[in-house]
């Protein structure tokens, strides 16, 4: 009793002694200032530190202070303490948790399009992992059906997953599938975060044109009115004075009231358009993106989860091959790992502008059923032709086919500069056909039913109607060639692989006669066995055959399945699309996009518009082909990873060019901090036939070393050699460009060409990050992708180099601001094609300076508040 | 000039005078910021201004100054590079690319300093600055040479032909008188009223080189264009400081549009008489109106600013800046821009700062061609970085960087068929012939802006400055 009264005394005490020392992350300036023995200055300096650095975690921080010395801090140590105190609130200390994985996501957010705002959302306000549908764990990065099918099976027995630990004690799970999933959602009780949310986002990016859409736009619109003067504004570049178009910027705006109310705006000014500044109410919401969107459980006669959108949505199902609204294509897009598709009905504030939906959609899920409505009407591009040959491309013309413009001239300024051309080129070579904005109506209405009789296997069935003002009509034979190509002199350009443009869709046919509608319909089915999933999708665009028979109409199809071990993945995909399976909303796996190697891409400079080249530039829908591909990845040792290996060997329907491409990547970590890697990528088309002139190889190795240093730093060395073995351009070695008048011998083509980069990522500390980066090469003809730090670059030309920095400052918890810097400088190959054309005639010529310089400034700030 | 195989041109010059770009010879390059702390924050100074040169961007800035007695002074050194090139076509006479034909790097030194007072009385704390400085510079440089495509005098013809340049020096200087009074904690307000004296001197020169003169028995007269100017007036400019909490402030500046006294001549002629531009034409093409010049005018200019001072493991600051220049009050043919700036101050370990910042300026250019004028709106994003230290206690050094890059068209500056005369001084070319008899090449005539130059230009400015307070 003596020892507890004893105890109790000196816990009394020692209170009492903390009690009477100052707390220096409560007190106040005037206490600080009167109650200890400090100067003024040191006072203020002590309380500035707190207010505008950190709340102190330990007393030795004081020493942190320039006017605090280490007897100052001997002095004041008996006299103060330090409490926990941490003023971040719950969403705050949560985001600060989490700030790499959000960091991550917005590195990737061009690849993944407007996705990486969803998942911020879960990251923040995470949902309850034990009342979670199917897709909505689908839905998560990096999470496979088999890994659903865990969690789900063991919710579904009345088990509830109670823990981290506990998610991966599930059977089934793979760890990555759970360690992705942890931050995404809760287990017991949800974490205490605010309910209201807002997002800022500002981008300027003055990063010039792609080097394709560039030569698109520099191509001579009166190429062949000879004799025309040599004037620069003879190309839409020239026109338009390209070389000054402003940068883009882009405004983005979003609104969450916990994960049921849901609202957001973008407004995004690509290169060479009109600032935000200049817009008004009207151009800002036409121009511009929005939604407001409602999500929530309702206890109505059971448990339904009801999401109501309007405004502008994303609407993705199955595998795509129905329905995916997207501008962007990426080829190879499995649905698994970064290549996910969020399926079902999202707000759409993404970049996507041709593809975007406008309108009203309803997803309603309720217990094993799930069913969603959608309708649409929208305004979009398209190619129009002067198809009633009144010489003018007016409102009567029938459409050829859907454009995502690189630059959304208006119509009154392509029109102008379609008369500038016409007064030099004579009748022969006027333009007849053109993009146009908003030149069709589009109104769809479209559904998705989808019923899931156990876990882990669903059927559904997707379907939409999109209904038009205008007439889709794909002129028949030579009048194809004629409207497309500018002189006869390339009809002979036309090739087999153009069949993707003449089996474009029409809306007038022999066939079915005059319709005002296109229509797709599907099913898609998953199931999964044991550590198997087996899924896929079937559509069909309807023609001329009923609409609910299957094989009478163009189909396309998609079966894939997916095995998961601890350390091994299988993933086997095999797809078949026809040629005239024409949904503009097909979006599925492919190894190239629609219109690849067709009279849009290779016969620019011939073309009756060199806009046209946009057609395939950005091309969204996958090109014709029949294939299968298997991916693996597969953990050795935990020194040595097969981190993908991929095959893909398929054929193209245009032409029934074979083709064959694999990859593998490996990886040897000897220790933590050392990591090499290698990379080989072998590629041949028209492999299946030796003696095919239009065979061609191509491969390309990259060695890299990494090394983390201290603090996260990083030092990354690399190098990468690429050999490109091509058919012989006859065009450049022999005139004229005809298969058997060459008058000379030909041979295969071999370039190759290597490039090495060093980057550099220095961290000041966990709010200051700086990259800095070299690359030079010799491209010889071949090319590159590299990857810098949040972006891509494609690099090519002769010989080049290009250096970059980025700062990545976190300013508050709340504020984010990324500043990116690159110069780069290269040579062009204009000089090696003027001497071949020779020009100037005496092959003397002074202009040597014929290097290309970008300067690209990217800037990005974030605010959540 | 400059057509393809004929001509070539130079070079590097070096100089040692403060300039800018001849984009802006008669208009003068305005300038905005001299102190290198705001300057490695992207001139993001608005609202976070503490230095006394910041006071140029908004006056209200002179309270965020410690009391006392102190002093600014600052200098700047920047090379302008000028990268001048013209089309290239290829075989379908489609534009296909640029060629540089001439290069010109200057390099450039200025000035500037003040000095400053301040005290609180009461809930008041009272400020007041004396500063010279520039306001806007007309100093500029080029030089590019006419040439054959030959390679000796030895055929007759004159390796160099002519010797182009443009020299233009001189700029408006401000002696500004800046007061400004902070009320508590709750704000500020400040006035300037700047005397703004200066003058400008452009000379433009063709001047025919020995050997044209020769071959052409000394017959060619050499031009030389001259623009001489003098100006006077006053500038005033209003700002206003909002201490919104301990982490925010916002600001607001404006300076009112103002017309300075000019006199001087152009080529011999009254600079009030001498015309600038045409404005506005009638439907015939008749000039109706025009600007002379005589006629210089500061736009009016608006700034909205704020200042952040967040909770950060490095001590923070993050300006931001949007400005309004009425460029339609100089010229009714320029349209009202719109600049932003932004920028961020991270005291890492060992209280040094890292700043960096990001801003977009709008300017225009003028160019005319057989009566009709052109105006090209070029923007330039600039990139800058910067550092400083405290020594001997008082006393600070601020040092900063900027970078800027530009692209724009423009005409020849010196238009090709002065050289040729209709054929009249065919004698100083290597001409060649086809099987008719008629001159196949060179094809010289002047590039209008079908075939305009693409103009590159490439900025990078050292700041420093010392600053003490006593």
């Amino acid at each position: 009793m003596k020892k507890l009264l004893f105890i109790s005394l000196l816990i009394m005490l020692i209170i009492s002694i903390a009690k009477a020392k100052i707390d220096l992350n409560t007190v106040t300036l005037h206490e600080l200032k009167t109650q200890l023995p400090i100067t003024e200055k040191q006072a203020g300096d002590i309380y500035d530190y707190r207010f505008y650095n950190s709340f102190f975690q330990s007393i030795y921080q004081l020493r942190e202070i320039k006017s605090i010395d280490q007897k100052t801090l001997n002095l004041l140590k008996p006299l103060v303490s330090i409490s926990h105190f941490d003023e971040k609130d719950e969403s705050a200390k949560r985001r600060d948790d989490i700030y790499y994985l959000i960091e991550r996501l917005g590195s990737s957010e061009g690849l993944q399009e407007g996705m990486s705002d969803i998942w911020e959302d879960y990251l923040i306000s995470p949902r309850n992992i034990n009342k979670l549908a199917f897709s909505d764990i689908l839905n998560f990065p990096n999470t496979s059906p088999l890994d659903v099918a865990a969690i789900l099976n063991r919710v579904a027995v009345g088990d509830s997953i109670s823990s981290y630990r506990d998610l991966r004690k599930s059977p089934g799970i793979s760890y990555y599938g759970a360690k992705n999933l942890q931050h995404y959602v809760y287990y017991k009780e949800q974490p205490d975060v605010r309910d209201l949310y807002f997002d800022y986002q500002m981008k300027y990016n003055d990063s010039p044109y792609g080097d394709t859409e560039k030569e698109m736009y520099l191509e001579s619109m009166i190429r062949y009115a000879y004799g025309s003067p040599a004037i620069k504004n003879k190309s839409y570049w020239g026109y338009f004075n390209m070389e000054s178009d402003r940068a883009s910027m882009m405004n983005k705006l979003r609104m969450r009231y916990k994960n049921q109310f849901k609202a957001g705006f973008i407004y995004e000014t690509p290169k060479g358009s009109t600032p935000i500044f200049d817009s008004n109410s009207k151009t800002l919401f036409e121009d511009g993106k929005y939604y407001v969107g409602y999500e929530n459980n309702l206890e109505l006669l059971g448990d339904n989860f009801i999401k109501v959108y309007a405004g502008n949505f994303r609407a993705t199902f199955g595998e795509g091959l129905v329905m995916e609204n997207t501008d962007s294509y990426s080829p190879r897009k499995t649905g698994y790992g970064f290549n996910k598709r969020i399926t079902g009905i999202i707000g759409d504030i993404s970049r996507t502008q041709e593809y975007a939906l406008r309108g009203i959609a309803l997803d309603w899920k309720r217990n094993n059923m799930n069913a969603v409505f959608f309708l649409s009407s929208d305004k979009k591009d398209a190619v129009v032709y002067d198809s009633n040959e009144n010489g003018e491309l007016d409102d009567d013309d029938y459409i050829l086919g859907y454009i995502n413009m690189t630059n959304r001239f208006s119509n009154d300024e392509l029109g102008e500069a379609e008369t500038f051309f016409n007064e030099y080129a004579g009748n022969q070579n006027q333009v007849r056909i053109a993009p146009r904005l908003d030149a069709l109506q589009e109104d769809i209405i479209g559904s998705h039913f989808e019923y899931s009789p156990f876990i882990g296997t669903h059927i559904g069935f997707t379907g939409y109607e999109a209904r038009y003002d205008r007439e889709f009509v794909v002129p028949e034979g030579d009048e194809l060639k004629e409207i497309l190509i500018a002189d006869d002199y390339h009809f002979n350009k036309w090739k087999i692989t153009d069949n993707e443009i003449t089996n474009m869709y029409s809306t007038i046919s022999d066939d079915y006669g005059d319709r005002d509608y296109r229509r797709v319909v599907g099913f898609d089915w998953r199931t999964v066995l044991n550590n198997t999933s087996i899924q896929g999708e079937y559509a069909e665009l309807e023609k001329d055959g009923s609409l609910g028979k299957i094989g009478d109409d163009p189909s396309a199809l998609l079966i894939s399945s997916y095995t998961q071990y601890d350390n091994l993945y299988l993933l086997t995909i095999y797809r078949d699309y026809d040629l005239d399976f024409d949904n503009p909303y097909h979006r599925s796996f492919s190894e190239s996009e629609r219109y690849d190697d067709t009279v849009f891409e290779k016969l620019t400079y011939g073309l009756n518009n060199t806009l046209l080249n946009d057609m395939y530039n950005n091309s969204a829908q996958p090109s014709a082909e029949k294939g299968v591909y298997f991916e693996t990845r597969y953990q050795f040792h935990t020194m040595l990873t097969l981190t993908k290996a991929y095959l893909d060997i398929w054929e193209r329907k245009s032409d029934a060019r074979r083709g064959v491409r694999a990859e593998v990547k490996l990886e040897f970590k000897p220790i933590h901090q050392l990591r090499f890697r290698i990379r080989h990528k072998h590629q041949v088309k028209r492999y299946d036939d030796e003696m095919e002139r239009g065979k061609s190889q191509a491969d390309e190795t990259e060695l890299k070393f990494i090394t983390y240093l201290s603090n996260y730093d990083k030092l990354q060395l690399g190098y990468i050699y690429a050999r490109v073995l091509q058919p012989p351009y006859l065009s450049i070695l022999s005139n004229p460009a005809e298969p058997g008048a060459a008058d000379m011998a030909q041979a295969q083509t071999l370039t190759d060409g290597d490039m090495i980069y060093l980057d550099y990522t220095h961290n000041f500390n966990k709010n200051l990050k700086v990259i800095g980066a070299f690359a030079m090469w010799y491209a010889n003809g071949a090319s590159f992708w590299d990857f810098e730090d949040i972006e891509l670059d494609f690099d090519h030309s002769d010989r080049g180099f290009k250096t970059w920095l980025n700062i990545h400052s976190r300013i508050a918890n709340n504020v984010y601001l990324s500043l990116k810097y690159k110069y780069k400088q290269f040579l062009t190959r204009e000089l090696e094609f003027r001497d071949y054309n020779e020009i100037p005639e005496e092959g003397e010529y002074y202009f040597q300076r014929v290097e290309r310089e970008e300067n690209i400034v990217r800037l990005q700030l974030d605010w959540k508040f | 000039m400059k057509r393809a195989f004929f001509i070539i041109t130079l070079i590097t010059i070096i100089s040692g005078l403060y300039s800018y770009s001849i984009l802006e010879k008669e208009t003068g390059n305005f300038i905005g910021n001299l102190d290198p702390h705001s300057t490695a924050m992207g001139s993001a100074v608005g609202a976070g201004g503490f230095r006394l040169l910041d006071s140029m961007v908004n006056p209200a800035n002179l309270t965020s100054l410690e009391n006392g007695f102190g002093f600014q002074g600052t200098g700047g050194f920047l090379i302008d590079s000028d990268n001048r090139s013209l089309p290239m076509y290829n075989s379908f006479d489609a534009y296909s690319g640029d060629a540089v034909y001439a290069s010109n790097v200057n390099t450039f030194a200025d000035f500037a300093g003040g000095i400053y007072y301040k005290r609180a009385i009461s809930d008041f704390e009272l400020a007041a600055s004396l500063q010279y400085r520039p306001q806007v510079s007309f100093k500029a440089n080029y030089f590019e040479q006419v040439r054959n495509n030959w390679n000796s005098n030895d055929n007759g013809y004159p390796l160099k032909i002519a010797q182009n340049s443009i020299e233009s020096k001189g700029g408006i200087n401000a002696f500004a008188y800046q007061t400004a009074f902070k009320y508590k904690n709750i704000g500020s307000l400040g006035l300037e009223v700047a005397q703004l004296t200066g003058d400008s001197e452009m000379e433009s020169s063709v001047i025919w080189t020995p050997e044209a003169q020769d071959i052409m028995n000394d017959t060619l007269n050499d031009t030389i264009n001259t623009l001489e100017r003098e100006f006077s007036g006053f500038r005033f400019k209003v700002g206003m400081n909002f201490h919104l909490s301990p982490r925010f402030d916002l600001s607001l500046s404006i300076a009112p549009d103002m017309k300075l006294d000019v006199t001087g001549d152009k080529d011999g002629v009254d600079v009030e008489t001498a015309v600038f531009v045409y404005t506005k034409f009638d439907s015939m093409g008749t000039a109706l109106d025009s600007l002379t010049y005589a006629q210089y005018i500061f736009p009016m200019n608006a700034r909205i600013g704020f200042s952040y001072k967040p909770r950060n493991i490095m001590r923070t600051v993050m300006n931001c800046d949007v400005e309004y220049i009425k460029w339609s009050d100089t010229n009714p043919l320029y349209e009202d821009a719109i600049n932003c700036f932004i920028g961020v101050e991270h005291i890492l370990k060992n209280s040094i700062p890292f700043r960096f910042g990001f801003n977009y300026t709008t300017s225009y250019g003028l160019h005319e061609d057989s009566g009709f004028v052109f105006v090209n709106e070029i923007t330039t994003p600039t990139f800058t970085a910067g550092t400083g230290f405290t020594f001997l206690e008082k006393f600070t050094f601020d040092i900063s960087l900027e970078y800027s890059n530009r692209q724009y068209e423009t005409l020849d500056l010196f238009m090709d068929n002065y050289y040729w005369r209709d054929g009249e001084y065919e004698d100083l070319w290597n001409l060649h012939y086809d099987e008719n008899g008629n001159i196949d090449s060179p094809i010289i005539q002047d590039r209008g802006w079908e075939n305009p130059d693409t103009v590159n230009e490439t900025f990078i400015n050292l700041k420093s400055a010392i600053s003490f307070t006593w």
